[in-house]
């Protein structure tokens, strides 16, 4: 399918998210669409698949233009989507997921499972057709959508950043899986801001910027260094280390550490770890093997089953989260609309949760306004977060804004700790860069950090250490500067290292 | 259209353990029967009050079923059921019996497109709306009673009586030899034949659809396209849309469904419970409906087999001189309680396993210390056993995931 879209523009209340886009697509190549975050990708895909209407501009497939209504039309002519954040229903198994809204192809009943079965053959899928989706792993839930895509006989599959949650074999297998779809002749869409995986299974490559295209390059000859500077206006910037500050104070210590669930799953087993001070210990692992409840149980937020946490000498294992923080524990958490912010509190509010017994922002039982906007303005400046004023709601700030007056929170207060998780998810390439130099610079204050994190170039950018945690276990150590992120993949799915 | 070779595993294995749960209830309820010679627990006169009672509660919870499979909660059941009531009472005094059911159906539907339009289009609440249609539907039959039937034959201002009702059934050879053998009191084998007296012995047609809707439901939701994007719609709608699901289209119809089944409940309290209408006829009935939705698990056979429990509590309510029966009624639950306390503990959940049978024991010393419970308490045995049952079984149960969440288009991705 050739795919030309010309002049694209998308208006959102206060916001162009789309202007000037032009994009060819040629059939059987994989054709890489590389950006920011936020620099309009996803509304430009968005359109490209009928969710959004755009407000100026044409769309041309096959010589014909086009106006999409909804899906179906763009279904209708082969377009398939992948979205970032898988669409599948839980609940209802993969069968079902699969022919949702195509029930007219092939039923739904014992043809459609014959079907399914046969495209997951001939591309190598292993999937049950009868599996419950919730009962399914990430790649295996991205295999489902493909399925899904390929299922209605389309010809364009677009992906919406289908590595970020993958490990790296993973993310070879699904090349693999790309490749065959180019080569029977369909055409793939592929979106990232992962230069490496571009330069690797890209045919074409497109790069936007600010909610337009900028330029397009050619994978034999580009360099990472040119993509980068055409996607961000500037060079890029990389987690790394200066001098050496570790010391051989224990600043927290976890002994044997067990956490086990109400249904009596081992979600933590046998967790033994030291942070020194002035040292960044790097935690590596898939999601959902541990880190969130490891981090839950040194914040108090739940109990140990067994062992014991020790911060600067005192035992911390049975105190509450608000003590916790009062012995000087900050804490980015991996999900800051859960953890971190009231979404709907102005700044200064938000400056006060964590630290309600702290003089500076409260006096007595009471809250002291004037201290926290003080404080707030004072993070405002320090950690240089875009904001009108500390009165603007914490909603009203990007994912980058949010995440550095977290940073900026949590580093008030003289911390001896500081528990990062995932600080830079979700965040664009400048904020990204200014995270990292706060978490540089906490380790040179002599502070402790734990950081865990998917992105396999922070954990061995910024880490002194390495710990490999699989199934609640720490399985593996080692040397940031002697490691690469295959090797760490390999650790982390539990693979011969 | 379609039939899938094999059910779903859910289905499977829902199967599986209602057949075993089934088998070890009736056991049970024999036992207890033998054992406090409290015959009216099992007598067919005692399980056809059940059944009665059962299906107002049965419609209702069908109709939250099928709102809440497409992401509407329908805490509005009560007000559609009222509005149901009043139907039938209406369209069966003035044009027959089936023009009333069919009235019943109208009503309830018009209360359901209340709640659609309200949380479909304008995304109030769910709760709020369904909240304000009970409200609304109490005053609304109140003044509907007393503006068309104050001035009927047989009629007043919050009551009618002497319309035409669905015909009773009464299956000849079968009723007869259940009677005879439920009459004998032998364990296991008169209580199954009590029950079979009790559906086979002036049974209404109203029963006998409201039990078929059951596997209609059962059978459109899960065996047909058109159920199956009605659930996506409850699970995620998101995903459906970027199927090409049309997503307000599926949660109208369903709500509409949703109001047009309690109104049938509604039908049902009117034409079969007792012939004659009165208002506020439901008495929390809807409330009770989507209890034992939630405690059927979201499940046709589910909903069936809870609104049964509910039905039975409900009917032995109305027996009159029923002190001596609820008294040995609380031996029964409270080996049910130790049975359900000793899979929890042995299962892993300790905690909740002992919190059971502390409950069960309190329950077991209950009986021990009265010979009988006072009337007061027995009136509240079916709301009282709707709040016990939920708060015990509430932790395994799993909701539609989208189920009472806001949709608005175009926010897919």
């Amino acid at each position: 399918m050739h795919v030309e879209l010309r002049g694209i523009e998308k208006r959102f209340p206060g916001v162009v998210a789309n202007h000037d886009v032009d994009l060819t697509i040629r059939p059987g190549a994989v054709h890489a669409l590389i950006g920011e975050n936020g620099a309009g990708k996803s509304t430009l895909m968005k359109i490209l698949y009928g969710v959004q209407a755009p407000d100026g501009g044409t769309i041309v497939v096959d010589g014909e233009e086009r106006r999409f209504a909804s899906p179906t039309d763009a279904i209708d002519i082969g377009i398939g989507m992948v979205f970032q954040h898988f669409m599948l229903a839980d609940n209802l198994t993969v069968l079902e997921n699969v022919v949702l809204g195509a029930e007219k192809l092939h039923g739904i009943g014992e043809k459609a499972r014959s079907q399914v079965r046969e495209i997951c053959e001939a591309y190598g899928f292993d999937l049950d057709p009868d599996a419950l989706v919730a009962t399914l792993g990430v790649a295996a839930r991205q295999r489902v959508e493909i399925l899904k895509v390929l299922y209605r006989g389309a010809t364009l599959i677009i992906l919406d950043e289908p590595t970020a949650v993958l490990v790296p074999q993973e993310v070879q297998a699904l090349f693999a899986n790309l490749r065959d779809l180019v080569a029977s002749g369909r055409s793939v869409l592929f979106i990232s801001h992962k230069l490496d995986e571009v330069l690797e299974i890209a045919d074409d490559i497109t790069v936007m910027r600010r909610g337009t295209t900028v330029g397009t390059a050619d994978p034999r000859t580009a360099t990472k260094q040119e993509l980068a500077e055409l996607m961000v206006g500037a060079e890029l910037p990389s987690p790394e280390l200066g001098e050496d500050t570790v010391t051989d104070v224990p600043i927290l210590t976890l002994s044997g550490i067990g956490l086990t669930s109400d249904t009596g799953r081992r979600l933590l087993d046998d967790v033994d770890l030291t942070v020194h001070r002035g040292e960044i210990v790097g935690i590596a692992g898939v999601e959902g093997n541990g880190q969130t409840e490891l981090v839950e149980v040194i914040m108090g937020m739940r109990r140990a089953t067994s062992g014991a946490i020790t911060l600067a000498e005192e035992d911390i294992t049975r105190l509450s989260t608000r003590k916790v923080r009062e012995r000087g524990v900050g804490f980015i958490p991996e999900d800051r609309h859960r953890h971190g912010v009231v979404l709907d509190f102005p700044l200064w509010e938000n400056r006060i949760l964590g630290h309600q017994t702290t003089r500076r922002v409260t006096r007595g039982p009471l809250l002291n306004p004037g201290g926290a906007r003080a404080d707030a303005e004072r993070i405002i400046a320090d950690y240089d977060v875009r904001t009108p004023s500390v009165h603007t709601s914490a909603r009203a700030l990007s994912g980058g804004n949010q995440q550095k007056f977290i940073v900026g929170r949590e580093m008030s207060g003289e911390p001896v700790l500081l528990l990062a998780s995932h600080p830079t998810r979700g965040v664009d390439v400048g904020a990204q860069a200014a995270i990292w130099d706060h978490i540089r610079r906490a380790r040179h204050d002599g502070l402790g950090v734990l950081l865990i994190s998917a992105d396999l170039d922070e954990l061995i950018g910024l880490s002194d250490r390495l710990e490999v945690i699989l199934r609640g276990r720490i399985t593996a150590h080692f040397d940031p500067d002697h490691v690469t992120a295959q090797e760490l993949g390999t650790a982390m799915t539990g693979g011969a290292a | 259209m379609t039939i899938l070779a094999s059910a779903p595993p859910a289905v499977r294995q829902y199967r599986h353990l209602t057949l075993l749960l089934a088998l070890a209830a009736v056991v049970t309820v024999s036992l207890v029967r033998v054992f406090t010679d409290e015959s009216r627990m099992t007598t067919p006169g005692t399980l056809r009050l059940a059944l009665i009672a059962a299906c107002p509660i049965l419609l209702a919870g069908l109709g939250g079923l099928w709102a809440e499979r497409a992401g509407v909660v329908n805490i509005g059941l009560e007000g559609q059921m009222l509005l149901g009531t009043w139907g039938a009472a209406f369209f069966a005094y003035h044009f027959g019996a089936w023009a009333g059911v069919l009235g019943a159906l109208l009503m309830g539907a018009l209360g359901g497109l209340l709640h659609a339009v309200a949380t479909i289009t304008f995304g109030v609440d769910h709760i709020i709306s369904g909240v304000a249609i009970n409200i609304a539907g109490l005053g609304a039959v109140g003044y509907l009673a007393q503006t068309f039937f104050t001035d009927l034959d047989g009629g007043g201002p919050r009551n009618l009586s002497g319309y035409a009702v669905p015909a009773q059934i009464t299956i000849p050879g079968i009723s007869d030899a259940a009677l005879w053998v439920s009459d004998q009191r032998w364990f296991l084998v008169s209580d199954i034949a009590a029950a079979v007296a009790g559906v086979t012995t002036r049974l209404s047609l109203l029963t006998i659809l409201a039990v078929a809707l059951v596997a209609l439901t059962a059978w459109v939701l899960w065996r047909t396209p058109f159920g199956l994007r009605l659930r996506s719609c409850g699970e995620n709608p998101q995903a459906a849309e970027t199927l090409g699901v049309n997503v307000y289209r599926y949660k109208y119809i369903a709500v509409l469904i949703s109001g047009a089944f309690a109104g049938l409940g509604g039908a049902y309290l009117a034409m079969v419970a007792s012939s004659s209408f009165t208002t506020g006829q439901t008495n929390g009935r809807g409330y009770i409906g989507l209890a034992s939705m939630i405690f059927g698990n979201w499940n046709p056979t589910g909903v069936l087999a809870s609104s049964l429990m509910f039905g039975y509590a409900d009917g032995v309510s109305l027996l009159s001189d029923n002190g001596p029966l609820v008294h040995a009624l609380l031996l029964l639950l409270s080996l049910i309680l130790l049975g359900y306390a000793a899979v929890k503990y042995l299962g892993g959940e300790r905690v909740t396993g002992i919190v059971v049978a502390l409950i069960a024991v309190a329950l077991l010393v209950w009986y021990l210390a009265v010979d009988s419970v006072p009337a007061d308490f027995t009136g509240m045995t079916p709301y009282l056993l709707t709040l016990f049952v939920l708060a015990v079984a509430s932790q395994r149960l799993r909701m539609p995931a989208a189920s009472g969440k806001p949709y608005r288009r175009g926010q897919a991705g």
